[in-house]
């Protein structure tokens, strides 16, 4: 009896060391990590998304170079893509996580996109990183813990202008300045904003006359005419997407940008690549994550070489924040010391990061990342075959985003 | 205030105008000839800005590409307002007004239906060729370089229609079958073959209007609408069926809404409907209108 007894005690032991051999041991050396991108490859997004594409592509290189995340897990790649359509975007971003398994969606290009997948993600405890598409709510109202923004939001973005154009202000001497917006909601919500935001950076500033187009309008050539007889020092815009191509264009016709600066248009690195040739010099633009403003952080020298090396052009916002998507999960999941989604969503909170962009932290209230706004007046350098920005400002994240108090007043009524 | 200021302004102005003579001048022919007032005429209008896009597309590897563009969405828009007339209009000679507006009306809704099958509901957007990207200066003054152009089509329509109208022998046939059509009739001349002239010829010149506004900024669902209500202004201050007044009718539009611009924003859109409202208190038939007409 007690020899059976040993027998099946030794036996069972040996059963037991086998079985974690065969499925413990394996998974700890090896499991992948199964990495979703929810992108828009072909339509009007796919011009910023290819960018972002092909740096998660690089950093999944990079770091599977080294075994994966901690060296030891591999990340596998799905890549889905959303045709520029919330829809389509909302259907591949369940199908990443029901079918492909994903624990993490690096994404997206729209907005409308974030927010529909956000409580998707929060049901299905998958991460979820926006990197290109920026509304302020992806991040503010409805919050999930599972989301987190490496991309400057809509708010920081549009504060970023008044603080910088106040910064501009005083350097260039500006004193006046026209305003024209689409005569609706938006149009009249983002002037107020900017006006206000204005007052308070610099009230020396002057808004000498408004100027109200109606939604739809497709003929600016008069308002063109009426701003440039102001002579102000500089104009601010807020014209409707789809009427705005008309009065770039227009204006464009009329000189106007050479003679007056127009500055909070966003001019990303895609432009001034795409553009190089035609783009007006003299612009001032706004954006979002321009490598030439962090070349002296290692990280984004290493970046930029490599990413040059590969694909053999200079890397878009797009493709730096996307980039920085995937090193945040990797720091992330260093520090929570697991794959795990639960344990590394919970180590990201309020977690500083290396980035490109030097180093940044998740604020606790809404997990978006400290990151900067950047502005300039884009102008030629020998050192890139395009314009660049010079007169950089760059507007730090902690100065631009919305205060807590009002967060959590705007979230009170959700 | 300087004078090169004003006439940076009234140039400006004069753009807007052309613009609206364009349209205009189509829906005052067909509607002083046939009686017909075609409520979708601003629709085909953007279906000829859409085709000038599609065609610009084939063609934009040629430097010439876009004034070909424009023609051909003429010519397109020629085909299709014979189909309409054969099929539709000419149906409707006899019957009443309200009648005439429900189908030109559902045209609308039909026409704005097919565009979005057709080419989407995004913003289409035409390059221009770098002769016309730049500013021209006259005296110093920036100016748009390709409102040139839509100034130049404008009065090349103007006289052509005039040269037409007046000095042609199908012309005086068009003009006699305004005052009588029985007598014309009588005559031996067949009307509604001079109806279908008159009403491809119309469209004829919605459809370069449109292939010249496709340039000027994007071409977005929902253009015909903000812009057709503009155009019966122009029709109603000229007077419907006056070549001239449409011509003098656009030009009155364009530089109020241009000089209302420059001083009082706000009211730039209110005061073409008040000068609108005068013009028919006083003159109902408009500026060169006649008074009678059966």
């Amino acid at each position: 009896m007690k020899k059976d007894y040993f027998l099946k005690a030794f036996g069972g032991a040996a059963l037991l060391v086998v079985m974690t051999a065969l499925s413990v041991g394996p998974a700890l050396a090896a499991e992948p990590y199964h990495l979703g991108v929810n992108l828009a490859i072909t339509g009007t997004g796919a011009l910023y998304c290819k960018d972002g594409v092909d740096a998660i592509k690089l950093a999944v290189e990079e770091i599977n170079g080294q075994g994966g995340f901690m060296g030891k897990h591999p990340i596998e790649l799905f890549v889905r893509d959303t045709h520029t359509k919330p829809d389509v975007g909302v259907r591949e971003a369940k199908d990443l996580i029901l079918r492909d398994k994903v624990r993490a969606i690096l994404g997206t290009y729209s907005s409308a996109v974030a927010v529909a997948i956000k409580p998707v993600a929060q049901e299905y405890k998958v991460l979820h990183i926006a990197a290109i598409s920026n509304s302020e709510n992806i991040t503010k109202v409805k919050f999930s813990p599972y989301t987190y923004s490496v991309v400057p939001n809509s708010y920081m973005q549009a504060k970023a202008v008044a603080l910088g154009v106040a910064e501009l202000a005083k350097k260039k001497g500006w004193k006046e300045y026209v305003t024209i917006a689409s005569d609706y909601e938006w149009g009249r919500s983002t002037q107020n904003n900017f006006v206000q935001l204005l007052q308070q950076a610099a009230p020396d500033l002057k808004l000498k006359k408004e100027f109200w187009p109606r939604l739809g309008e497709t003929q600016f050539t008069s308002y063109i005419t009426a701003i440039m007889a102001q002579k102000p020092d500089f104009v601010y815009g807020s014209v409707a997407s789809k009427d705005n191509v008309a009065w770039m264009k227009q204006a464009k016709a009329y000189g106007f940008f050479e003679k007056i600066p127009y500055p909070g248009s966003l001019v990303s690195v895609s432009e001034l690549i795409i553009q190089a040739k035609t783009i007006t010099r003299g612009l001032v633009g706004l954006c979002r994550a321009p490598f030439f403003a962090h070349m002296d952080v290692p990280m984004m020298a290493n970046f930029v070489e490599n990413f040059r090396t590969k694909y053999g052009r200079y890397p878009s916002d797009w493709a730096v924040m996307e980039y920085d998507a995937v090193y945040a999960l990797k720091q992330g999941i260093e520090k929570a010391g697991s794959i795990d989604t639960e344990k590394v969503k919970d180590a990201m909170k309020g977690m500083t990061i290396d980035t490109t962009r030097g180093k940044l932290y998740f604020r606790e209230i809404d997990n978006q990342l400290s990151c900067s706004s950047y502005l300039g007046v884009v102008a030629d350098d020998p050192k890139y075959p395009f314009p660049i920005y010079h007169d950089l400002v760059e507007v730090k994240g902690p100065d631009s985003w919305r205060p807590e108090a009002e967060i959590t007043a705007a979230r009170a009524k959700d | 205030m300087d004078t090169s200021l004003l006439l940076s302004q009234f140039l400006s102005g004069l753009s807007r105008g052309m613009v609206l003579f364009l349209i205009a001048s189509g829906l005052s022919l067909i509607f002083g000839v046939m009686n017909i007032l075609n409520f979708a005429h601003a629709s085909l209008w953007l279906v000829g800005a859409y085709f000038c896009y599609s065609f610009w597309v084939l063609l934009q590897g040629y430097g010439f590409g876009m004034w070909v563009s424009i023609g051909l969405a003429a010519l397109t828009l020629a085909a299709i307002g014979w189909v309409i007339e054969v099929v539709l209009i000419r149906r409707v000679y006899d019957r009443e007004l309200p009648e005439q507006l429900l189908l030109t009306y559902a045209m609308v809704l039909i026409i704005g239906d097919l565009i979005k099958l057709t080419w989407g509901v995004e913003d289409r957007i035409i390059a221009r060729p770098p002769l016309v990207e730049g500013p021209v200066f006259f005296f110093g003054i920036p100016f748009d370089s390709y409102f040139i152009f839509v100034i130049l089509v404008g009065f090349a329509v103007a006289i052509g229609l005039w040269w037409f109208l007046q000095k042609t022998k199908y012309g005086h046939i068009v003009r006699a079958a305004v005052f009588s059509r029985e007598m014309v009739s009588a005559l031996g001349i067949p009307i509604p073959r001079i109806y279908t002239g008159v009403f491809v010829l119309g469209i004829f010149i919605a459809g370069l209007a449109g292939g010249v506004q496709a340039p000027v900024g994007s071409i977005t669902l929902g253009m015909d609408m903000a812009i057709v209500v503009q155009a019966f202004c122009v029709v109603v201050i000229g007077g419907f069926g006056s070549l001239l007044g449409t011509l003098v009718g656009s030009i009155i539009v364009g530089e109020i809404y241009a000089f209302s611009i420059l001083f009082w924003p706000q009211g730039a859109l209110v005061l073409i409907f008040v000068v609108t409202a005068v013009v028919l208190i006083i003159r109902p038939w408009g500026l060169f209108g006649t008074p009678m007409r059966a």
